[in-house]
C-alpha cells in the first residue's frame, strides 16, 4: 500500500516519515488547544500556514484538512 | 636542462611552493637554480653539498584493484600504484613519477621533507619506496611547523635519522581501509541502480561519508517533521531618568495565550519598585589558540568561508611562510616558539604596532592553551614574517584573524560588570539588565573579531519607583533545531570523531558532489534519503558513527605500535564481507528505489519555480523529444491543464537559478557558456526589465 501523501510505501496509512510527521500532528494538538484553545480545524489550517512548520508535516497536515473538508 | 651528474641529496615536499621555500632556506645564497624535467620544476640548491629539492603535487600514489573486472564487487585484492594508472584526471601524475625516478639514480642521500602529518609523511614514503625504487629505509626526515628559514635549517641540520613509520603504517592502513569502504559499497550502489536502470549514476558512499550523511538525514527527519507550539513572550520598557530601558519578564516563556494577557493587564502603564539590586564582576579569560578545526568555525562565522575555503587559503598563508602549518589539532602553543621574536616582527605592520608593542613590555608571554594536544605541530600561529606582496582579501582576513587571535592568547582576562535590578510591578517580577566592560584585557588584541555590546543602565538603587510604559505581548513558536551548515557539521564530526582534521572538509564537500545534499544550511535531497535508507536497511553498520569512531581508534593504535595493520584489515574485510552478501542478494529492490531516486532527483533538478500562469504546476526545463531542443514547460501541460512555455538559449549549461527576478518576480535559470561569465536569465518576455531596455 502506498502512504497517503507521497508514493512510498506505507508503514499504516502513512509512509515511515509521513507517519513521524502525523504522530507529531497529533501529539501536538493538545498544546495548542490548552495554549489558545483551537479547535482540530483551526489547528490544521494554522499549522499548514506556520513557516516553522516541517515539510512532511504541513503534507499531513494538508491531508488532514482535506479529509475533514 | 639535464640533471646534475655528481651525487646530491634528494629532498622530497609536498608541493611545488614548499619546494621553493625549501630550497631558497637550505642554499647558501638563498638563490637556488629552478630548473624543469618533464615540465616539472624543482631546484638546485647548495650547501654543505648538493641538494636536489624536488617537489610532488600530493599524494602522486593511490591504492588500486590488483586484478579483476571494474564492475565487480566484493574486491578485496589491492595494491598501490602511480594516480594516473586509475585516474583518468590524473595524467600529468606520470611525468611527476618519472622525474623523481630519474632524479633519484644519482641521488645518494635522500630526505623527506613532507608535512610532518599523516598524509605528508605517507606521500613521501611512496615516492621514496615506488618511484625512488625502495629508498624507504635509509632516507631521513625533516621535520618543521613552519617554511621559516631558520626552522628549515634546523630541520636539515638535525633531521630525525629515519622515516615515521608509526605514522605511516597509521597512513596506509587509513586510505586501504577507506579504499575497501569506499570502493566496495560504491560499486554495489551504482551497480544495484546500474542493473536495475540499465544507467550509470555515479552513486557513492563510504566509512565517514556514511555516518555523516547518516546523522544529516536525522536532523533533516526532525525537521520535516516538526510541529511548532506557539508561546508568548512580554515585552515591557522601564522609564528611569528620562532614558527607556528595556524589561525582561520573569518568566521567558509562558504557554497559555490568557496569561500572557493578564499579565499585559496588570503591569502595563503601572510603576514598581526595584526591590533588589546584583552587581557580578565576571572575569572572561583570554581565547585559546586556533587548532585547525576552530579557526575554521571562526572563518565561517565571521567571513561564510565554508572550512574546505579556509583549509585552502590557511594553506597559501603556510606555503608564503606566513603561517605555521595549519593542519593541527593542537591547542598548545609551547615555549620553543619564540613569542617575543614572531611579535618583534610582528610590530613592523603599523596595524599591530601598537598591541605587539604592549605585549612586548610585559615581563613574561604566556598564552592560554586549549586542551587538545597533537604530538606533530602546536597550534596555528604567525611566523611574523610579514607578506612579502598584497594577500588577497580572504587570505588577508585568515591572517590578519590567527594574528589576531595569536595576540589575544597572551592577553589579560577581561573584566565585564553585569548588572541585575529586580522590579516588582503589580506582583509581576521583571528584570532590568546592564553589563559594561570594566577591563578589555584580551579583548584589545582580537577586535574587530570579538563582540561585546555594553547596555548602560541609569543608576539605580534599592526603592527606586519605576514605570512600566510599554507592556506587549508577543505571539511565538517553537523552533526545529537549526539545520547544518559546514561548519557546524564539521564540529559535530570533531565531537562524534569521525574523519580526520585532514578529511572531514573534503568528505563535506564529496557529500555535495554527489547530490545528496544541497545549500549552505544543509538540506539532505531525496537522493540522500534514499541512499542512507538503503544502507541502512541493507548494510547498516556502513552508516554506524561508532564503527568509525572504533576504526579511528584502532588507527591510533597502529600510530603507537600497538595494533598491527594487517590485523586492522583483516578485521575490516571480515565485517564488509556478510554486509556485501547481503547486498548483492538484494541487488533487485536496491536498484529499484535508488533508480527511483536518481530519477526524483534529476527531475527534481530541472525545476524552475512555480508556474505563473496556472500557479500549481511547477516550471521545468524540458528537453523535446522531437527536436532535442529545450525549453521551459509546465509540468501541468501533461495533465492538460497548462500549455505555458518559454524557449531557451541552446548554447551553454541551463540551471535553475534559485531565485526570482528582481522586476517581474518570476523565476530565473542560471546560463553557462564556456569563456563568458555566466548570466541569470528572466525568461519572462513581458519582464518590465526587458520592456525598458527596448526602449529606445
Amino acid at each position: 500500500m502506498k502512504c497517503m501523501v507521497c508514493d512510498r510505501e506505507a508503514v499504516e496509512k502513512y509512509c515511515e516519515f509521513h507517519e513521524k510527521a502525523y504522530r507529531n500532528v497529533v501529539q501536538k494538538f493538545e498544546d495548542w488547544k490548552r495554549a489558545t484553545g483551537v479547535s482540530w480545524k483551526q489547528y490544521l489550517e494554522a499549522v499548514l500556514e506556520n513557516s516553522f512548520t516541517g515539510a512532511w508535516a504541513k503534507e499531513v497536515a494538508e491531508q488532514l484538512l482535506s479529509e475533514i473538508e | 636542462m639535464g640533471a646534475p651528474m655528481k651525487k646530491y641529496t634528494l629532498i622530497i615536499t609536498e608541493k611545488p611552493d614548499a619546494a621553493k621555500r625549501i630550497a631558497e632556506a637550505l642554499d647558501r645564497q638563498g638563490k637556488p637554480k629552478k630548473l624543469k624535467e618533464n615540465g616539472v620544476p624543482y631546484f638546485v640548491a647548495n650547501r654543505d653539498r648538493e641538494l636536489v629539492v624536488v617537489p610532488a603535487i600530493g599524494h602522486l600514489y593511490t591504492i588500486v584493484q590488483e586484478r579483476g573486472k571494474r564492475n565487480y564487487y566484493p574486491v578485496f585484492n589491492f595494491k598501490w600504484a602511480p594516480r594516473h594508472l586509475a585516474e583518468r584526471s590524473a595524467k600529468n601524475i606520470r611525468m611527476w613519477v618519472e622525474t623523481f625516478s630519474k632524479l633519484s639514480h644519482d641521488a645518494d642521500e635522500f630526505v623527506s621533507a613532507c608535512d610532518y602529518d599523516i598524509e605528508g609523511s605517507l606521500i613521501g614514503y611512496c615516492i621514496l619506496k615506488y618511484a625512488c625504487g625502495g629508498k624507504e629505509d635509509s632516507a631521513k626526515r625533516m621535520k618543521f611547523s613552519t617554511l621559516m628559514k631558520s626552522e628549515l635549517e634546523k630541520a636539515y641540520e638535525q633531521p630525525l635519522p629515519h622515516l615515521d613509520f608509526a605514522l605511516i603504517e597509521a597512513g596506509r592502513t587509513r586510505h586501504e581501509v577507506d579504499w575497501l569502504y569506499g570502493i566496495n559499497l560504491s560499486r554495489a550502489l551504482t551497480l544495484a541502480a546500474h542493473r536495475w536502470s540499465g544507467r550509470y549514476s555515479t552513486l557513492s558512499t563510504g566509512r565517514v561519508q556514511g555516518p555523516t550523511l547518516q546523522f544529516l538525514t536525522k536532523r533533516e527527519k526532525a525537521i520535516r517533521s516538526f510541529v511548532p507550539t506557539p508561546y508568548w513572550e512580554i515585552n515591557a520598557e522601564a522609564e528611569i531618568l528620562n532614558s527607556v530601558v528595556e524589561a525582561e519578564y520573569e518568566t521567558k516563556r509562558i504557554e497559555i495565550k490568557v496569561e500572557a494577557d493578564a499579565v499585559v493587564e496588570a503591569c502595563a502603564g503601572k510603576t514598581g519598585e526595584a526591590t533588589k539590586v546584583d552587581i557580578r564582576t565576571v572575569h572572561e579569560k583570554p581565547p585559546i589558540p586556533f587548532d585547525v578545526g576552530t579557526l575554521q568555525r571562526e572563518a565561517y562565522s565571521l567571513f561564510g568561508y565554508t572550512p574546505r575555503r579556509t583549509l585552502a587559503i590557511a594553506q597559501r598563508l603556510y606555503l608564503d611562510a606566513l603561517i605555521s602549518y595549519p593542519r593541527t589539532s593542537s591547542q598548545k602553543l609551547p615555549p620553543i616558539i619564540d613569542y617575543k621574536e614572531i611579535l618583534s616582527s610582528l610590530k613592523r605592520k603599523p596595524a599591530y604596532s601598537k598591541l605587539a608593542s604592549k605585549l612586548l613590555e610585559k615581563e613574561e608571554l604566556k598564552p592560554r592553551e586549549g586542551a587538545k594536544e597533537d604530538p606533530a605541530h602546536p597550534a596555528v600561529y604567525p611566523t611574523g614574517k610579514l607578506p612579502e606582496k598584497p594577500l588577497g582579501v580572504p587570505e588577508k582576513r585568515i591572517w590578519d584573524l590567527i594574528v589576531r587571535r595569536f595576540m589575544a592568547v597572551f592577553g589579560e582576562e577581561a573584566l565585564k560588570e553585569s548588572l541585575k535590578v529586580h522590579l516588582d510591578v503589580n506582583g509581576h517580577s521583571f528584570f532590568l539588565r546592564g553589563r559594561r566592560i570594566l577591563r578589555e584585557g584580551w579583548m584589545e588584541y582580537y577586535k574587530p573579531y570579538v563582540r561585546a555590546e555594553e547596555v548602560l543602565l541609569p543608576p539605580i538603587k534599592e526603592g527606586d519607583k519605576i514605570r512600566l510604559r510599554r507592556v506587549s505581548r508577543e505571539d511565538k513558536f517553537t523552533c526545529p533545531q537549526p539545520r547544518y551548515n559546514p561548519a557546524s557539521l564539521l564540529k559535530k564530526m570533531e565531537k562524534l570523531g569521525i574523519g580526520t582534521k585532514a578529511t572531514r572538509a573534503e568528505i563535506i564537500q564529496t557529500l555535495y558532489n554527489r547530490g545528496y545534499v544541497r545549500d549552505e544550511r544543509i538540506v539532505v535531497t531525496e537522493l540522500g534519503f534514499d541512499v542512507i535508507d538503503v544502507l541502512g536497511k541493507y548494510a547498516p553498520m556502513v552508516t554506524s558513527a561508532k564503527l568509525t569512531q572504533e576504526l579511528e581508534g584502532k588507527m591510533e593504535q597502529i600510530q603507537n605500535n600497538r595494533v598491527k595493520r594487517e590485523t586492522v584489515l583483516e578485521e575490516v574485510i571480515e565485517q564488509l564481507k556478510p554486509q556485501l552478501e547481503q547486498f548483492k542478494q538484494n541487488e533487485e529492490p536496491i536498484g529499484e528505489a535508488l533508480t527511483k531516486a536518481i530519477k526524483k532527483a534529476q527531475t527534481q533538478e530541472r525545476i524552475v519555480g512555480k508556474c505563473p500562469n496556472c500557479g500549481t504546476g511547477n516550471l521545468t526545463i524540458i528537453y523535446s523529444r522531437k527536436t532535442r531542443k529545450r525549453f521551459i514547460g509546465c509540468s501541468n501541460y501533461f495533465k492538460g491543464l497548462c500549455t505555458t512555455s518559454f524557449p531557451l538559449p541552446q548554447r551553454g549549461t541551463v540551471k535553475p537559478a534559485g531565485n526570482n527576478c528582481r522586476a517581474c518576480g518570476w523565476p530565473q535559470v542560471l546560463v553557462w557558456i564556456r569563456g563568458r561569465r555566466p548570466w541569470r536569465l528572466c525568461f519572462n518576455p513581458d519582464c518590465p526589465l526587458k520592456s525598458r531596455r527596448k526602449k529606445p
